[in-house]
């Protein structure tokens, strides 16, 4: 096609171009000059599963499709690819337009084909999203009239960019004309052909390609002002997101000689925080997931990075003019904000959620360490539970010199007793102090024995690994427990962990080799597993009746992990026993006890509590199934936390004795076989 | 105003304590020590009269064995402006009259305008050392405050202190003149969680020490002493009746409860 840019009209594209494209580099170094104030954070490793991430996740949308969004995630990927490919024919109309050169491919048929299919899709997705968000009001989409702007932006180009291919088509009824024949016949354009006159085909041609480069320039010139930033951003947020274990937060190097601690100010949040608010396009999938604002908390992770952006745009700004600016009192947001930051479990569905790699959960404890290390300003019964692992090595604030109580009578050795040991069960607090879940050490206790693997325990110079102090923001506690279990290890010698608390589990393994305590760690679980497989642990067939066993996935295991598989098959492979999925919040979209992130420790005044409604959701599975008359009689975890609250829930509910919490390692102990 | 706060240091409520070999003290070995909760509660509500006013001052002594340092460091943590340590030979060791006096010259120097303790100590539940105090400086007393504030905002020294004192079934306010001893129920708030900023200053900061021997405290006056400490009876394990109807559990249960158990 020839552009309608003969005479002056090159000159005044390529005016209009400049102009355009200069005012959108202009608002984009501002942004990154802003994004340049956030404090250092080193990205620049895993490269090879950075490219892989951009290619599945951006360009392959790949976060866009989880349950329960496919179709709207559908909808969302034409757009995008749809984009790709016009955005390529864009950069073609101004090179002809401008220079009379073109861009590779833009003369094929094919191109031509699949830019004509991909623009009468994303109309289609385009109107569909208008329709949504006007009368299907998403729950938690931050719609206003911006996403109705920029829809009907896309829109227009699409449009546009139809009109004035189906005008060229057009052209060619009346012979050859001076617009070179579309011979390609690309179907969309082809089909609206004959709505134009050949005679007015010219015309409209002109008209439609001049509306749609001007629309693509006042684009480029809003974009950066929107959150539709979100096409350029996401590239990087992608690339550059957080590559170490999910479950893993940041140390604090050198902790005594800092003067203040976590996040308050945009300056304390790394560059990739404010990236993150950069990011955020709004759509709310985060909101949905959140098990607090779903219980009537006042937490809302997607207002946490949006506030995060609002700050950096507000103050942001004020700091470039005048960098002194530091030294006035900072914007103490962060200080007015404490019911929303203790809120969070840390459960990490919003990180799962996010299609965008947003980290909500580092800036949410980030912001809980200036509140505690800064401003000691905890509430209560977490500052109750951080005093008691200072001064008792556990959150409980149990006697210390009882935690070994547990295996009284059991004969299990401690590290002292044989230093020769292979693993180290590392028990954790609630297994050692809480007598239900003094059980589910036993239970491990009986596998072990029975598969002949060769452990010992620490004993009483077990303290506790510190995961609630990290989670509650006192790194420094946190610090000081990694390190004493960190000495103690090295003194045993210990190389091989096994621990039967994903909490624990998820801090040594992914968390201790921060301060340079490298082991290779276990879940019980993972390890019943292999141990069955390696036919060490021979579990006994069921002439037991059928059982239906309903599984909850502990965050710290499913999304912090990704150990989704291993505890669905230890269950499935306990003979009898079925394991029953608590649709639709299973696997990655499981929703949390309530117990993570330091709240096993805090009230819940707010609100529903989040393990009834999650136990609600367990009985609704089960109600479910009992109309085809199946029985689900238990519902098995993997979490001493989740125990302890499922417990607590069905005890509310009044559903004990049917729907029995129990660990997945007591099904297997009730099922092992001991050999002679 | 100047507050001077006493805090006793004593183990940690999460220790499980043991009677030492002697048969009458306990068995220092793996304890924990911590400032004593009512004297805790004492420091938090000096340091909210702190934060209400930022000119107060308030100093902390603990008399005790030199390990009561760190229990004095967790005051200045919380935001204690100085610390205070007797210590020296045998000073763990006074008996509650003589720790009064001692802490009276202690006061005396520093001459505060209220001095807190809390109502008394975790370890020997006396709760003598506050009242016995204020007879030694000649102060008015008033116990188990919940709350105290200056009976006059004006500038200047302070007038007058009016102090809530919990009663049965309510309050009382009362108000004191001139320097006082008040012995603390509980602080308006839970005593505060020290920020790490406050945790690594405290580290840094010079706490003087007075050897106890130096204050002239008469160690001939008459005092009680310590003759025998026994923990609780072990508990015994209970009994679970499982077998036979409700009706001879039930009959069981009535014999057991008046034959074993003999309290029907």
């Amino acid at each position: 096609m020839t552009p309608p840019t003969q005479g002056y009209g090159a000159i005044v594209l390529l005016v209009l171009a400049l102009g355009a494209f200069g005012a959108a580099a202009w608002r984009v170094v501002q942004l990154y000059r802003l994004l340049r104030l956030g404090a250092a954070d080193d990205r620049a490793d895993h490269l090879g599963q950075r490219l892989r991430d951009e290619l599945l996740i951006y360009l392959g949308q790949r976060k866009l499709f989880k349950r329960p969004y496919r179709i709207r995630g559908l909808g969302h990927a034409l757009i995008f690819w749809g984009f790709l490919v016009i955005t390529w024919g864009s950069a073609d109309l101004l090179l002809r337009g401008i220079l009379g050169r073109h861009m590779p491919f833009t003369d094929t048929v094919w191109y031509q084909w699949v830019l004509d299919l991909f623009a009468a899709a994303v109309l289609v997705s385009v109107v569909v999203a208008w329709i949504r968000r006007a009368l299907v009001h998403p729950p938690h989409m931050h719609v206003a009239a911006q996403g109705y702007v920029i829809l009907a932006l896309i829109g227009s180009l699409m449009l546009t960019l139809l009109t004035f291919e189906a005008a060229a088509v057009a052209s060619m009824r009346g012979g050859p004309s001076s617009v070179d024949l579309m011979a390609s016949r690309p179907p969309v354009a082809a089909l609206l052909s004959p709505l134009i006159p050949a005679s007015a085909a010219i015309g409209v041609f002109a008209v439609a390609w001049w509306a749609h480069v001007a629309t693509v320039l006042g684009f480029a010139v809003w974009l950066p002002n929107t959150k539709h930033l979100h096409i350029i951003t996401t590239i990087f947020n992608v690339g550059l997101r957080k590559e170490t274990p999910r479950g893993a937060l940041a140390l604090i190097p050198d902790i005594e000689s800092k003067e203040t601690f976590g996040a308050a100010t945009i300056r304390d949040f790394s560059w990739k925080d404010l990236l993150d608010g950069y990011t955020c396009t709004e759509c709310g999938r985060c909101s949905d997931s959140c098990p607090a604002l779903a219980t009537g908390k006042p937490l809302d992770p997607q207002k946490i990075v949006l506030d995060v952006r609002s700050q950096l745009l507000t103050e942001g700004p004020k700091l470039l003019v005048d960098p002194t600016a530091a030294t006035t009192p900072p914007p103490r947001w962060v200080g007015s904000k404490p019911d929303e930051l203790w809120s969070c479990t840390t459960c990490a569905a919003c990180v799962e959620a996010c299609p965008v790699t947003i980290e909500h959960i580092d800036k949410i404890v980030d912001m809980r360490r200036w509140l505690t290390m800064n401003e000691g300003d905890v509430p209560p019964e977490a500052q109750r539970s951080l005093t008691a692992i200072e001064r008792a090595g556990n959150p409980w604030g149990q006697p210390p010199d009882t935690r070994a109580d547990w295996a009284k009578g059991l004969g299990v050795p401690t590290f002292a007793e044989k230093p020769d040991a292979e693993y180290l069960y590392f028990v954790g607090c609630a297994a050692s102090f809480d007598r239900r879940n003094q059980k589910v050490a036993g239970a491990l206790v009986r596998i072990l024995r029975a598969a002949g693997v060769s452990f010992a325990i620490l004993g009483t110079e077990e303290t506790c690994n510190g995961d609630p102090a990290r989670r509650i923001g006192n790194e420094y506690l946190w610090q000081m427990q990694a390190q004493q279990n960190i000495q103690t290890f090295k003194k045993y010698g210990v190389r091989k962990v096994i621990a039967s608390c994903p909490h624990c589990f998820n801090t040594i393994a992914n968390e201790y080799g921060q301060l340079g305590g490298e082991y290779e760690v276990v879940h019980a679980v993972q390890l019943v597993k292999r141990l069955v497989e390696e036919g060490k642990l021979k579990l006994k067939d069921g002439e037991a009746p059928r059982e239906l066993v309903a599984y909850h996935d502990p965050c710290y295991l499913g999304r912090h992990n990704g150990i989704y598989d291993e505890p669905r098959e230890v269950l499935a492979g306990i003979g009898g026993v079925e394991v029953v999925e608590v649709r639709p919040h299973h696997r990655e979209r499981g929703f949390c006890c309530g117990a993570g992130g330091g709240r096993m420790w805090m009230e819940e005044p707010v609100g529903q509590r989040v393990n009834h409604k999650r136990v609600d959701q367990i009985i609704s599975v089960r109600d479910l199934m009992a109309t085809d008359g199946a029985t689900v009689s238990k519902v098995a975890s993997g979490c001493p936390f989740c125990l302890i609250m499922l417990d607590e829930g069905v005890g509310a509910k009044g559903v004990q004795e049917e729907l029995k919490p129990v660990d997945v390692l007591e099904l297997v102990a009730s099922r092992v076989e001991v050999s002679a | 105003m100047k507050i001077l706060v006493c805090a006793k240091q004593s183990p940690d409520s999460t220790v499980r304590v043991k009677v030492a070999g002697d048969g009458k003290s306990v068995d220092a070995a793996q304890i924990t020590w911590a400032i004593s909760p009512y004297d805790e509660y004492a420091v938090e509500m000096a340091l909210e009269r702190k934060d209400a006013d930022a000119s107060t001052t308030v100093a902390v002594v603990s008399l005790g064995a030199a390990r009561a340092k760190d229990s004095l460091r967790q005051a200045l943590a919380m935001g204690c402006d100085e610390a205070i340590l007797v210590s020296g030979p045998g000073a763990d060791a006074l008996e509650g009259l003589a720790v009064a006096r001692a802490l009276a010259k202690v006061a005396l120097e520093a001459k505060p305008d209220v001095v807190l303790c809390g109502r008394q100590a975790s370890d020997d539940d006396q709760g003598l050392v506050g009242a016995a105090l204020a007879e030694a400086l000649g102060w008015p007393h008033v116990a188990t405050i919940t709350k105290f504030a200056p009976a006059d905002a004006g500038a200047g020294s302070v007038n007058g202190i009016d102090v809530w004192k919990e009663v049965e079934g309510g309050h009382e306010v009362w108000r004191a003149t001139g320097p006082v001893v008040l012995t603390v129920q509980k602080s308006e708030k839970e005593p505060r969680y020290p920020s790490l900023p406050g945790i690594m200053k405290a580290k840094k900061k010079e706490i003087p020490e007075k050897d106890v021997a130096s204050l002239g405290i008469d160690a001939s006056l008459p005092r009680p002493e310590m003759v025998k400490m026994e923990p609780p009876p072990s508990r015994g394990g209970g009994k679970i009746m499982k077998d036979g109807d409700a009706k001879q559990t039930a009959q069981e249960l009535a014999r057991l409860l008046r034959e074993e158990a003999k309290v029907l």
